[in-house]
Protein backbone atom coordinates (compact mmCIF):
# COMPACT_ATOMS: atom_id res chain seq x y z
CA UNK A 1 0.00 0.00 0.00
CA UNK A 2 2.97 2.27 0.69
CA UNK A 3 4.06 1.87 -2.94
CA UNK A 4 0.59 2.87 -4.12
CA UNK A 5 0.83 5.97 -1.94
CA UNK A 6 4.21 6.92 -3.40
CA UNK A 7 2.94 6.58 -6.99
CA UNK A 8 -0.19 8.58 -6.06
CA UNK A 9 1.83 11.38 -4.47
CA UNK A 10 4.13 11.57 -7.49
CA UNK A 11 1.14 11.65 -9.84
CA UNK A 12 -0.25 14.57 -7.83
CA UNK A 13 3.13 16.38 -7.93
CA UNK A 14 3.34 15.79 -11.67
CA UNK A 15 -0.15 17.24 -12.20
CA UNK A 16 0.82 20.33 -10.20
CA UNK A 17 4.08 20.61 -12.20
CA UNK A 18 2.05 20.33 -15.43
CA UNK A 19 0.10 23.43 -14.32
CA UNK A 20 -3.18 21.51 -14.16
CA UNK A 21 -4.30 23.72 -11.28
CA UNK A 22 -4.04 26.81 -13.51
CA UNK A 23 -7.72 26.21 -14.35
CA UNK A 24 -8.46 27.72 -10.95
CA UNK A 25 -7.56 31.14 -12.29
CA UNK A 26 -10.09 30.70 -15.10
CA UNK A 27 -12.69 29.56 -12.56
CA UNK A 28 -12.02 32.55 -10.31
CA UNK A 29 -12.36 35.00 -13.20
CA UNK A 30 -15.57 33.34 -14.42
CA UNK A 31 -17.16 33.51 -10.98
CA UNK A 32 -16.14 37.11 -10.40
CA UNK A 33 -17.54 38.11 -13.78
CA UNK A 34 -20.79 36.24 -13.12
CA UNK A 35 -21.19 37.80 -9.68
CA UNK A 36 -20.95 41.29 -11.15
CA UNK A 37 -22.79 40.84 -14.45
CA UNK A 38 -25.73 38.53 -13.70
CA UNK A 39 -27.42 40.89 -11.29
CA UNK A 40 -27.47 43.55 -13.97
CA UNK A 41 -28.80 41.51 -16.89
CA UNK A 42 -31.34 39.26 -15.22
CA UNK A 43 -34.05 39.28 -12.57
CA UNK A 44 -34.27 37.27 -9.38
CA UNK A 45 -31.58 34.65 -10.11
CA UNK A 46 -28.53 36.44 -8.70
CA UNK A 47 -28.08 33.79 -6.01
CA UNK A 48 -29.18 30.63 -7.82
CA UNK A 49 -27.18 31.37 -10.97
CA UNK A 50 -23.98 31.68 -8.94
CA UNK A 51 -24.56 28.19 -7.56
CA UNK A 52 -25.54 26.60 -10.88
CA UNK A 53 -22.77 28.36 -12.79
CA UNK A 54 -20.19 27.51 -10.12
CA UNK A 55 -21.20 23.86 -9.93
CA UNK A 56 -21.36 23.56 -13.72
CA UNK A 57 -17.88 25.07 -14.02
CA UNK A 58 -16.51 22.73 -11.33
CA UNK A 59 -18.08 19.81 -13.16
CA UNK A 60 -16.91 20.77 -16.69
CA UNK A 61 -13.36 21.64 -15.60
CA UNK A 62 -13.18 18.43 -13.57
CA UNK A 63 -14.52 16.42 -16.49
CA UNK A 64 -11.88 17.78 -18.85
CA UNK A 65 -9.13 17.03 -16.34
CA UNK A 66 -10.36 13.54 -15.53
CA UNK A 67 -10.90 12.47 -19.13
CA UNK A 68 -7.78 13.95 -20.72
CA UNK A 69 -5.34 13.41 -17.85
CA UNK A 70 -6.97 10.13 -16.85
CA UNK A 71 -6.32 8.73 -20.31
CA UNK A 72 -2.77 10.12 -20.37
CA UNK A 73 -1.85 8.63 -16.98
CA UNK A 74 -0.69 5.35 -18.45
CA UNK A 75 -0.17 6.20 -22.13
CA UNK A 76 2.19 9.10 -21.33
CA UNK A 77 4.35 6.87 -19.12
CA UNK A 78 4.50 4.32 -21.92
CA UNK A 79 5.22 6.92 -24.59
CA UNK A 80 8.02 8.50 -22.55
CA UNK A 81 9.24 5.03 -21.58
CA UNK A 82 9.34 6.04 -17.89
CA UNK A 83 6.98 3.16 -17.15
CA UNK A 84 9.71 0.62 -17.85
CA UNK A 85 12.07 2.19 -15.31
CA UNK A 86 9.27 2.25 -12.77
CA UNK A 87 8.15 -1.32 -13.29
CA UNK A 88 11.77 -2.49 -12.98
CA UNK A 89 11.47 -1.46 -9.33
CA UNK A 90 9.45 -3.55 -6.87
CA UNK A 91 6.12 -2.05 -7.95
CA UNK A 92 3.40 -4.34 -9.23
CA UNK A 93 1.40 -3.27 -12.21
CA UNK A 94 -1.87 -3.05 -10.28
CA UNK A 95 -0.12 -0.95 -7.63
CA UNK A 96 1.05 1.41 -10.35
CA UNK A 97 -2.49 1.70 -11.71
CA UNK A 98 -4.06 2.20 -8.30
CA UNK A 99 -1.42 4.81 -7.45
CA UNK A 100 -2.09 6.67 -10.68
CA UNK A 101 -5.81 6.60 -9.98
CA UNK A 102 -5.29 7.78 -6.41
CA UNK A 103 -2.98 10.58 -7.53
CA UNK A 104 -5.42 12.00 -10.04
CA UNK A 105 -8.35 11.65 -7.65
CA UNK A 106 -6.27 13.54 -5.08
CA UNK A 107 -5.50 16.24 -7.67
CA UNK A 108 -9.21 16.49 -8.46
CA UNK A 109 -10.03 16.67 -4.74
CA UNK A 110 -7.64 19.61 -4.25
CA UNK A 111 -8.88 21.28 -7.43
CA UNK A 112 -12.55 20.77 -6.59
CA UNK A 113 -12.06 21.90 -2.99
CA UNK A 114 -10.30 25.08 -4.15
CA UNK A 115 -13.09 25.84 -6.63
CA UNK A 116 -15.72 25.11 -3.96
CA UNK A 117 -13.97 27.57 -1.64
CA UNK A 118 -14.05 30.16 -4.45
CA UNK A 119 -17.73 29.44 -5.04
CA UNK A 120 -18.54 29.96 -1.36
CA UNK A 121 -16.63 33.24 -1.37
CA UNK A 122 -18.66 34.49 -4.34
CA UNK A 123 -21.87 33.27 -2.66
CA UNK A 124 -20.88 35.22 0.43
CA UNK A 125 -20.28 38.31 -1.72
CA UNK A 126 -23.64 38.02 -3.48
CA UNK A 127 -25.79 36.93 -0.52
CA UNK A 128 -23.84 38.86 2.16
CA UNK A 129 -24.20 35.87 4.52
CA UNK A 130 -24.29 32.10 4.32
CA UNK A 131 -27.23 30.08 5.64
CA UNK A 132 -27.49 26.50 6.83
CA UNK A 133 -29.24 25.38 3.61
CA UNK A 134 -26.16 26.47 1.63
CA UNK A 135 -24.49 23.30 2.94
CA UNK A 136 -26.30 21.47 0.12
CA UNK A 137 -23.79 23.11 -2.26
CA UNK A 138 -21.05 21.20 -0.44
CA UNK A 139 -22.98 17.96 -1.03
CA UNK A 140 -23.29 18.83 -4.73
CA UNK A 141 -19.51 19.47 -4.91
CA UNK A 142 -18.87 16.13 -3.18
CA UNK A 143 -21.13 14.38 -5.70
CA UNK A 144 -19.22 16.01 -8.57
CA UNK A 145 -15.97 14.73 -7.09
CA UNK A 146 -17.44 11.21 -6.79
CA UNK A 147 -18.53 11.39 -10.43
CA UNK A 148 -15.05 12.53 -11.48
CA UNK A 149 -13.44 9.64 -9.57
CA UNK A 150 -15.62 7.23 -11.52
CA UNK A 151 -14.69 8.90 -14.81
CA UNK A 152 -10.97 8.68 -13.95
CA UNK A 153 -11.39 4.93 -13.31
CA UNK A 154 -13.13 4.51 -16.67
CA UNK A 155 -10.53 6.59 -18.52
CA UNK A 156 -7.76 4.60 -16.89
CA UNK A 157 -9.38 1.32 -17.87
CA UNK A 158 -9.89 2.34 -21.52
CA UNK A 159 -6.34 3.68 -21.75
CA UNK A 160 -5.06 0.22 -20.72
CA UNK A 161 -6.22 -1.50 -23.90
CA UNK A 162 -6.65 1.14 -26.60
CA UNK A 163 -5.12 4.28 -28.06
CA UNK A 164 -5.44 7.58 -26.15
CA UNK A 165 -7.83 9.07 -28.74
CA UNK A 166 -10.17 6.09 -28.63
CA UNK A 167 -9.93 5.99 -24.83
CA UNK A 168 -11.05 9.65 -24.71
CA UNK A 169 -13.94 8.91 -27.06
CA UNK A 170 -15.02 5.82 -25.11
CA UNK A 171 -14.86 7.62 -21.76
CA UNK A 172 -16.73 10.69 -23.02
CA UNK A 173 -19.28 8.45 -24.76
CA UNK A 174 -19.86 6.36 -21.65
CA UNK A 175 -20.26 9.52 -19.58
CA UNK A 176 -22.94 10.84 -21.94
CA UNK A 177 -24.71 7.47 -22.09
CA UNK A 178 -24.52 7.33 -18.29
CA UNK A 179 -26.54 10.53 -18.10
CA UNK A 180 -29.45 8.89 -19.94
CA UNK A 181 -29.56 5.55 -18.14
CA UNK A 182 -32.90 6.54 -16.62
CA UNK A 183 -34.30 7.07 -20.14
CA UNK A 184 -33.14 3.57 -21.01
CA UNK A 185 -35.19 2.23 -18.12
CA UNK A 186 -38.23 4.23 -19.19
CA UNK A 187 -38.27 2.87 -22.75
CA UNK A 188 -41.70 1.51 -23.69
CA UNK A 189 -41.25 -2.22 -23.00
CA UNK A 190 -44.65 -3.06 -24.56
CA UNK A 191 -43.28 -2.59 -28.08
CA UNK A 192 -40.11 -4.64 -27.41
CA UNK A 193 -39.55 -8.34 -27.43
CA UNK A 194 -39.12 -9.78 -23.90
CA UNK A 195 -35.45 -10.49 -24.67
CA UNK A 196 -34.77 -6.89 -25.77
CA UNK A 197 -36.66 -5.52 -22.76
CA UNK A 198 -34.65 -7.73 -20.41
CA UNK A 199 -31.40 -6.73 -22.14
CA UNK A 200 -32.23 -3.00 -21.92
CA UNK A 201 -33.05 -3.33 -18.25
CA UNK A 202 -29.89 -5.32 -17.59
CA UNK A 203 -27.82 -2.79 -19.54
CA UNK A 204 -29.28 0.13 -17.59
CA UNK A 205 -27.95 -1.36 -14.36
CA UNK A 206 -24.61 -2.31 -15.87
CA UNK A 207 -23.79 1.15 -17.22
CA UNK A 208 -22.54 3.80 -14.79
CA UNK A 209 -25.49 6.01 -13.84
CA UNK A 210 -24.14 9.56 -13.75
CA UNK A 211 -27.60 10.99 -13.15
CA UNK A 212 -27.22 9.71 -9.55
CA UNK A 213 -24.84 12.56 -8.83
CA UNK A 214 -26.89 15.37 -10.33
CA UNK A 215 -28.21 17.47 -7.46
CA UNK A 216 -27.36 20.78 -9.08
CA UNK A 217 -31.00 21.93 -9.22
CA UNK A 218 -31.50 21.05 -5.55
CA UNK A 219 -28.36 22.99 -4.64
CA UNK A 220 -29.42 26.01 -6.73
CA UNK A 221 -32.75 26.16 -4.88
CA UNK A 222 -31.35 25.33 -1.43
CA UNK A 223 -33.26 22.03 -1.10
CA UNK A 224 -31.70 19.47 1.21
CA UNK A 225 -30.21 16.22 -0.12
CA UNK A 226 -31.12 13.14 1.97
CA UNK A 227 -28.22 11.71 3.99
CA UNK A 228 -29.03 8.21 2.71
CA UNK A 229 -28.39 9.36 -0.87
CA UNK A 230 -24.95 10.64 0.13
CA UNK A 231 -24.11 7.25 1.62
CA UNK A 232 -25.58 5.32 -1.31
CA UNK A 233 -23.72 7.39 -3.91
CA UNK A 234 -20.44 7.00 -2.00
CA UNK A 235 -20.87 3.22 -1.88
CA UNK A 236 -21.91 3.17 -5.55
CA UNK A 237 -18.68 4.90 -6.59
CA UNK A 238 -16.48 2.77 -4.31
CA UNK A 239 -17.95 -0.48 -5.69
CA UNK A 240 -18.05 0.70 -9.33
CA UNK A 241 -14.46 2.00 -9.17
CA UNK A 242 -13.34 -1.29 -7.58
CA UNK A 243 -14.92 -3.23 -10.46
CA UNK A 244 -13.49 -0.96 -13.17
CA UNK A 245 -10.00 -0.80 -11.63
CA UNK A 246 -9.92 -4.57 -11.16
CA UNK A 247 -10.77 -4.92 -14.85
CA UNK A 248 -8.13 -2.34 -15.74
CA UNK A 249 -5.52 -4.10 -13.59
CA UNK A 250 -6.37 -7.44 -15.21
CA UNK A 251 -5.90 -5.98 -18.71
CA UNK A 252 -2.78 -4.02 -17.75
CA UNK A 253 -1.14 -7.01 -16.03
CA UNK A 254 -1.42 -9.05 -19.22
CA UNK A 255 -0.45 -6.20 -21.51
CA UNK A 256 2.67 -6.77 -23.54
CA UNK A 257 4.72 -3.68 -22.85
CA UNK A 258 7.51 -4.45 -25.28
CA UNK B 1 18.72 43.70 -36.06
CA UNK B 2 17.71 46.41 -38.48
CA UNK B 3 15.07 44.26 -40.11
CA UNK B 4 13.64 43.37 -36.67
CA UNK B 5 13.35 47.05 -35.84
CA UNK B 6 11.63 47.68 -39.16
CA UNK B 7 9.13 44.91 -38.52
CA UNK B 8 8.42 46.30 -35.03
CA UNK B 9 7.92 49.79 -36.47
CA UNK B 10 5.63 48.39 -39.14
CA UNK B 11 3.61 46.58 -36.47
CA UNK B 12 3.30 49.74 -34.38
CA UNK B 13 1.91 51.51 -37.44
CA UNK B 14 -0.20 48.71 -38.85
CA UNK B 15 -1.91 47.61 -35.63
CA UNK B 16 -3.54 50.93 -34.64
CA UNK B 17 -4.23 51.97 -38.22
CA UNK B 18 -5.58 48.56 -39.11
CA UNK B 19 -7.91 48.40 -36.11
CA UNK B 20 -9.02 51.99 -36.67
CA UNK B 21 -9.94 50.98 -40.20
CA UNK B 22 -11.77 47.88 -38.96
CA UNK B 23 -13.66 50.01 -36.42
CA UNK B 24 -14.81 52.45 -39.09
CA UNK B 25 -15.68 49.66 -41.48
CA UNK B 26 -17.75 47.84 -38.84
CA UNK B 27 -19.75 51.02 -38.22
CA UNK B 28 -20.46 51.16 -41.94
CA UNK B 29 -21.47 47.48 -42.01
CA UNK B 30 -23.68 47.97 -38.93
CA UNK B 31 -25.58 50.83 -40.52
CA UNK B 32 -25.97 48.86 -43.75
CA UNK B 33 -27.29 45.86 -41.83
CA UNK B 34 -29.58 48.03 -39.71
CA UNK B 35 -31.11 49.44 -42.91
CA UNK B 36 -31.94 46.00 -44.25
CA UNK B 37 -32.56 44.23 -40.95
CA UNK B 38 -35.84 42.57 -40.18
CA UNK B 39 -37.23 41.07 -37.03
CA UNK B 40 -34.52 38.68 -35.93
CA UNK B 41 -36.16 37.32 -32.80
CA UNK B 42 -36.32 33.59 -32.91
CA UNK B 43 -36.30 30.67 -30.58
CA UNK B 44 -34.47 28.00 -32.49
CA UNK B 45 -35.31 25.14 -30.18
CA UNK B 46 -38.88 25.43 -28.96
CA UNK B 47 -39.14 22.06 -27.31
CA UNK B 48 -38.23 22.39 -23.65
CA UNK B 49 -37.91 18.62 -23.34
CA UNK B 50 -35.44 18.47 -26.23
CA UNK B 51 -33.36 21.31 -24.80
CA UNK B 52 -33.38 19.59 -21.40
CA UNK B 53 -32.33 16.33 -23.00
CA UNK B 54 -29.49 18.06 -24.81
CA UNK B 55 -28.32 19.97 -21.76
CA UNK B 56 -26.72 16.84 -20.23
CA UNK B 57 -26.64 17.55 -16.49
CA UNK B 58 -26.50 21.32 -16.81
CA UNK B 59 -30.20 22.11 -17.15
CA UNK B 60 -30.30 24.44 -14.09
CA UNK B 61 -27.60 26.63 -15.61
CA UNK B 62 -29.28 26.55 -19.01
CA UNK B 63 -32.57 27.51 -17.34
CA UNK B 64 -30.83 30.56 -15.85
CA UNK B 65 -29.46 31.45 -19.28
CA UNK B 66 -32.90 31.10 -20.87
CA UNK B 67 -34.44 33.18 -18.10
CA UNK B 68 -31.85 35.90 -18.70
CA UNK B 69 -32.84 35.71 -22.38
CA UNK B 70 -36.49 36.22 -21.38
CA UNK B 71 -35.56 39.28 -19.32
CA UNK B 72 -33.41 40.73 -22.11
CA UNK B 73 -36.09 40.04 -24.74
CA UNK B 74 -38.83 41.60 -22.63
CA UNK B 75 -36.62 44.52 -21.57
CA UNK B 76 -35.64 45.35 -25.17
CA UNK B 77 -39.23 45.22 -26.36
CA UNK B 78 -40.35 47.27 -23.37
CA UNK B 79 -37.74 49.96 -23.97
CA UNK B 80 -38.64 50.16 -27.68
CA UNK B 81 -42.36 50.02 -26.84
CA UNK B 82 -42.81 47.14 -29.25
CA UNK B 83 -45.96 45.14 -28.75
CA UNK B 84 -45.02 41.88 -30.50
CA UNK B 85 -43.90 39.61 -27.70
CA UNK B 86 -44.69 36.33 -29.41
CA UNK B 87 -41.36 34.76 -28.42
CA UNK B 88 -42.12 35.25 -24.73
CA UNK B 89 -44.17 32.10 -24.30
CA UNK B 90 -41.74 29.67 -26.03
CA UNK B 91 -38.84 31.15 -24.06
CA UNK B 92 -40.71 30.81 -20.77
CA UNK B 93 -41.84 27.32 -21.72
CA UNK B 94 -38.23 26.20 -22.29
CA UNK B 95 -37.02 27.97 -19.12
CA UNK B 96 -39.57 26.33 -16.85
CA UNK B 97 -39.14 22.91 -18.46
CA UNK B 98 -35.40 23.11 -17.89
CA UNK B 99 -35.87 24.07 -14.24
CA UNK B 100 -39.41 23.59 -12.91
CA UNK B 101 -38.34 25.05 -9.55
CA UNK B 102 -37.21 28.40 -10.93
CA UNK B 103 -40.15 30.25 -9.34
CA UNK B 104 -38.94 33.64 -10.48
CA UNK B 105 -39.66 32.60 -14.09
CA UNK B 106 -43.30 31.81 -13.27
CA UNK B 107 -43.79 34.94 -11.17
CA UNK B 108 -42.30 37.58 -13.44
CA UNK B 109 -43.01 35.60 -16.60
CA UNK B 110 -46.73 35.69 -15.77
CA UNK B 111 -46.49 39.43 -15.23
CA UNK B 112 -44.79 39.93 -18.59
CA UNK B 113 -47.41 37.75 -20.30
CA UNK B 114 -50.54 39.09 -18.64
CA UNK B 115 -50.20 42.85 -18.94
CA UNK B 116 -51.56 44.60 -21.99
CA UNK B 117 -48.97 45.63 -24.65
CA UNK B 118 -46.51 47.30 -24.60
CA UNK B 119 -46.15 46.60 -20.86
CA UNK B 120 -46.68 42.91 -21.61
CA UNK B 121 -47.82 40.37 -24.18
CA UNK B 122 -51.52 40.82 -23.41
CA UNK B 123 -51.95 37.08 -22.90
CA UNK B 124 -53.42 36.55 -19.42
CA UNK B 125 -54.59 33.09 -20.52
CA UNK B 126 -50.96 32.03 -21.02
CA UNK B 127 -50.02 33.71 -17.73
CA UNK B 128 -52.61 31.56 -15.94
CA UNK B 129 -51.26 28.43 -17.66
CA UNK B 130 -47.70 29.32 -16.66
CA UNK B 131 -48.61 29.94 -13.02
CA UNK B 132 -50.67 26.75 -12.83
CA UNK B 133 -47.65 24.87 -14.15
CA UNK B 134 -45.53 26.57 -11.47
CA UNK B 135 -48.02 25.59 -8.76
CA UNK B 136 -47.89 21.99 -9.94
CA UNK B 137 -44.09 21.94 -9.62
CA UNK B 138 -43.97 24.05 -6.41
CA UNK B 139 -47.27 23.33 -4.64
CA UNK B 140 -46.26 24.89 -1.31
CA UNK B 141 -45.07 28.23 -2.66
CA UNK B 142 -47.92 30.59 -1.71
CA UNK B 143 -46.70 33.56 -3.76
CA UNK B 144 -47.70 31.74 -6.97
CA UNK B 145 -51.33 31.73 -5.76
CA UNK B 146 -51.01 35.45 -5.15
CA UNK B 147 -49.81 35.88 -8.74
CA UNK B 148 -52.67 33.74 -10.03
CA UNK B 149 -55.18 35.83 -8.09
CA UNK B 150 -53.49 38.97 -9.41
CA UNK B 151 -53.94 37.92 -13.05
CA UNK B 152 -57.58 36.91 -12.47
CA UNK B 153 -58.28 40.15 -10.62
CA UNK B 154 -56.57 42.72 -12.85
CA UNK B 155 -56.34 41.16 -16.30
CA UNK B 156 -59.21 38.70 -16.57
CA UNK B 157 -61.56 40.53 -14.17
CA UNK B 158 -62.70 37.15 -12.91
CA UNK B 159 -63.20 38.02 -9.24
CA UNK B 160 -64.60 34.62 -8.28
CA UNK B 161 -61.47 32.82 -9.48
CA UNK B 162 -59.24 35.56 -8.05
CA UNK B 163 -60.84 35.06 -4.65
CA UNK B 164 -60.44 31.27 -4.94
CA UNK B 165 -56.74 31.64 -5.81
CA UNK B 166 -56.10 33.90 -2.80
CA UNK B 167 -58.02 31.52 -0.53
CA UNK B 168 -56.13 28.46 -1.79
CA UNK B 169 -52.82 30.28 -1.34
CA UNK B 170 -53.74 31.33 2.19
CA UNK B 171 -53.76 27.65 3.20
CA UNK B 172 -50.14 27.13 2.21
CA UNK B 173 -47.27 27.20 4.72
CA UNK B 174 -45.78 30.66 5.39
CA UNK B 175 -48.67 32.39 3.55
CA UNK B 176 -49.28 35.87 4.92
CA UNK B 177 -52.56 36.57 6.73
CA UNK B 178 -53.70 39.16 4.19
CA UNK B 179 -54.17 36.41 1.55
CA UNK B 180 -57.30 35.23 3.40
CA UNK B 181 -58.48 38.81 3.90
CA UNK B 182 -57.98 39.51 0.20
CA UNK B 183 -59.95 36.39 -0.76
CA UNK B 184 -62.90 37.52 1.34
CA UNK B 185 -62.68 41.16 0.19
CA UNK B 186 -62.59 40.29 -3.51
CA UNK B 187 -65.42 37.78 -3.10
CA UNK B 188 -67.54 40.48 -1.43
CA UNK B 189 -66.59 43.61 -3.38
CA UNK B 190 -65.07 42.55 -6.69
CA UNK B 191 -62.70 45.25 -7.93
CA UNK B 192 -62.09 48.07 -5.47
CA UNK B 193 -59.60 50.89 -5.07
CA UNK B 194 -58.17 49.63 -1.77
CA UNK B 195 -57.69 46.06 -3.08
CA UNK B 196 -56.01 47.27 -6.27
CA UNK B 197 -53.76 49.60 -4.30
CA UNK B 198 -52.81 46.82 -1.89
CA UNK B 199 -51.97 44.34 -4.65
CA UNK B 200 -49.85 46.76 -6.70
CA UNK B 201 -48.18 47.98 -3.53
CA UNK B 202 -47.26 44.39 -2.65
CA UNK B 203 -45.70 43.95 -6.11
CA UNK B 204 -43.78 47.20 -5.60
CA UNK B 205 -42.56 46.22 -2.14
CA UNK B 206 -41.68 42.59 -2.90
CA UNK B 207 -39.75 43.21 -6.13
CA UNK B 208 -36.18 44.44 -6.32
CA UNK B 209 -36.16 44.82 -10.10
CA UNK B 210 -36.21 48.49 -11.20
CA UNK B 211 -38.36 47.80 -14.29
CA UNK B 212 -41.04 45.99 -12.31
CA UNK B 213 -40.87 48.54 -9.50
CA UNK B 214 -41.32 51.38 -12.00
CA UNK B 215 -44.29 49.68 -13.61
CA UNK B 216 -45.91 49.03 -10.21
CA UNK B 217 -45.30 52.62 -9.15
CA UNK B 218 -46.93 53.95 -12.34
CA UNK B 219 -49.97 51.74 -11.70
CA UNK B 220 -50.15 52.94 -8.10
CA UNK B 221 -49.95 56.56 -9.19
CA UNK B 222 -52.62 56.04 -11.83
CA UNK B 223 -54.92 54.32 -9.35
CA UNK B 224 -54.40 57.20 -6.93
CA UNK B 225 -55.14 59.74 -9.67
CA UNK B 226 -58.26 57.85 -10.75
CA UNK B 227 -59.51 57.74 -7.17
CA UNK B 228 -58.72 61.46 -6.73
CA UNK B 229 -60.72 62.25 -9.88
CA UNK B 230 -63.65 60.23 -8.51
CA UNK B 231 -63.58 62.23 -5.26
CA UNK B 232 -63.24 65.53 -7.14
CA UNK B 233 -66.24 64.62 -9.30
CA UNK B 234 -68.25 63.99 -6.14
CA UNK B 235 -67.24 67.45 -4.89
CA UNK B 236 -68.09 68.94 -8.29
CA UNK B 237 -71.57 67.34 -8.02
CA UNK B 238 -71.95 68.94 -4.61
CA UNK B 239 -70.83 72.31 -6.07
CA UNK B 240 -73.38 71.94 -8.91
CA UNK B 241 -76.13 71.23 -6.37
CA UNK B 242 -75.28 74.43 -4.47
CA UNK B 243 -74.64 76.76 -7.44
CA UNK B 244 -76.72 75.29 -10.25
CA UNK B 245 -73.71 74.88 -12.52
CA UNK B 246 -70.63 72.66 -12.60
CA UNK B 247 -67.25 74.20 -11.61
CA UNK B 248 -65.06 75.37 -14.51
CA UNK B 249 -61.81 75.33 -12.53
CA UNK B 250 -60.46 73.62 -9.42
CA UNK B 251 -60.14 77.01 -7.78
CA UNK B 252 -63.98 77.23 -7.88
CA UNK B 253 -64.11 74.32 -5.41
CA UNK B 254 -61.50 76.06 -3.23
CA UNK B 255 -63.47 79.32 -3.26
CA UNK B 256 -66.65 77.40 -2.39
CA UNK B 257 -64.87 75.97 0.66
CA UNK B 258 -65.08 72.39 -0.64
CA UNK B 259 -61.29 72.09 -0.99
CA UNK B 260 -58.44 73.61 1.00
CA UNK B 261 -56.22 74.02 -2.05
CA UNK B 262 -55.89 72.94 -5.67
CA UNK B 263 -55.11 69.22 -5.52
CA UNK B 264 -52.26 67.70 -7.54
CA UNK B 265 -51.70 64.21 -8.92
CA UNK B 266 -48.81 62.03 -7.57
CA UNK B 267 -46.52 63.61 -10.20
CA UNK B 268 -47.29 67.07 -8.78
CA UNK B 269 -49.53 68.37 -11.61
CA UNK B 270 -52.81 70.01 -10.65
CA UNK B 271 -56.02 68.24 -11.66
CA UNK B 272 -58.28 70.08 -14.09
CA UNK B 273 -61.92 69.92 -15.15
CA UNK B 274 -62.52 68.82 -18.74
CA UNK B 275 -65.07 70.17 -21.20
CA UNK B 276 -67.66 67.70 -19.89
CA UNK B 277 -67.14 69.08 -16.36
CA UNK B 278 -65.43 65.92 -15.11
CA UNK B 279 -62.13 65.98 -13.21
CA UNK B 280 -59.16 64.92 -15.30
CA UNK B 281 -55.40 64.51 -15.14
CA UNK B 282 -53.55 67.63 -16.26
CA UNK B 283 -52.50 67.65 -19.92
CA UNK B 284 -48.89 68.29 -18.87
CA UNK B 285 -48.77 65.35 -16.45
CA UNK B 286 -46.81 62.26 -17.56
CA UNK B 287 -49.59 60.21 -15.95
CA UNK B 288 -51.99 61.26 -18.70
CA UNK B 289 -49.95 59.44 -21.33
CA UNK B 290 -49.98 56.30 -19.18
CA UNK B 291 -53.71 56.54 -18.66
CA UNK B 292 -54.49 57.08 -22.34
CA UNK B 293 -52.23 54.21 -23.29
CA UNK B 294 -53.91 51.87 -20.85
CA UNK B 295 -57.40 52.93 -21.91
CA UNK B 296 -56.54 52.47 -25.58
CA UNK B 297 -54.99 49.08 -25.00
CA UNK B 298 -57.76 47.88 -22.72
CA UNK B 299 -60.15 48.58 -25.58
CA UNK B 300 -57.87 47.03 -28.20
CA UNK B 301 -56.90 43.81 -26.42
CA UNK B 302 -59.69 41.23 -26.36
CA UNK B 303 -60.19 39.56 -22.99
Amino acid sequence: MKRVGIVALNTFREAVRDRVLYNLVFFALLMMLAAVVVGQISIGIEESVIVSLGLSAISVIGLLISVFIGVALVSKEMEKRTLYALLAKPVRRWEFLLGKFGGLVLTLAVNTAAMAAGLFLVMLYVKHSLQREDAVVLVAVYFIWLKLALIVALALMFSCFTTPLLAILFTAGLYIVGLYVQELRNLPVDVMSPATAAFTKWLSYLLPNFENFNVMAMAAHGRAVPGTLILQNTLYVVIYCAIVLTGAAAVFSRKNLK
Amino acid sequence: MKSQRAVALLLVLILPLGFAGIWRLQHGIDSQLAAVSQERDDVLLRSGKLVKWMSLEYSPLLADIYWTRVVQYYGNKHVRRQANLEMLWPLLDVTTTLDPNLVVAYRFGAMFLSQAPPAGAGRPDQAVELIRRGIQANPDYWRLYEDLGFVYYFDLKDYQKASEAFLEGSKKPDALVWMKVMAAKIAAEGESFSTSMFLWNDIYESSSDPLIKKNALQRLELLKAQEDCKQLNALADEYAKRNGRRPARMSDLVQAGLLRGVPADPEGFAYVFGEDGKAEINLDSPLLEQQLLLERLNKAVPR
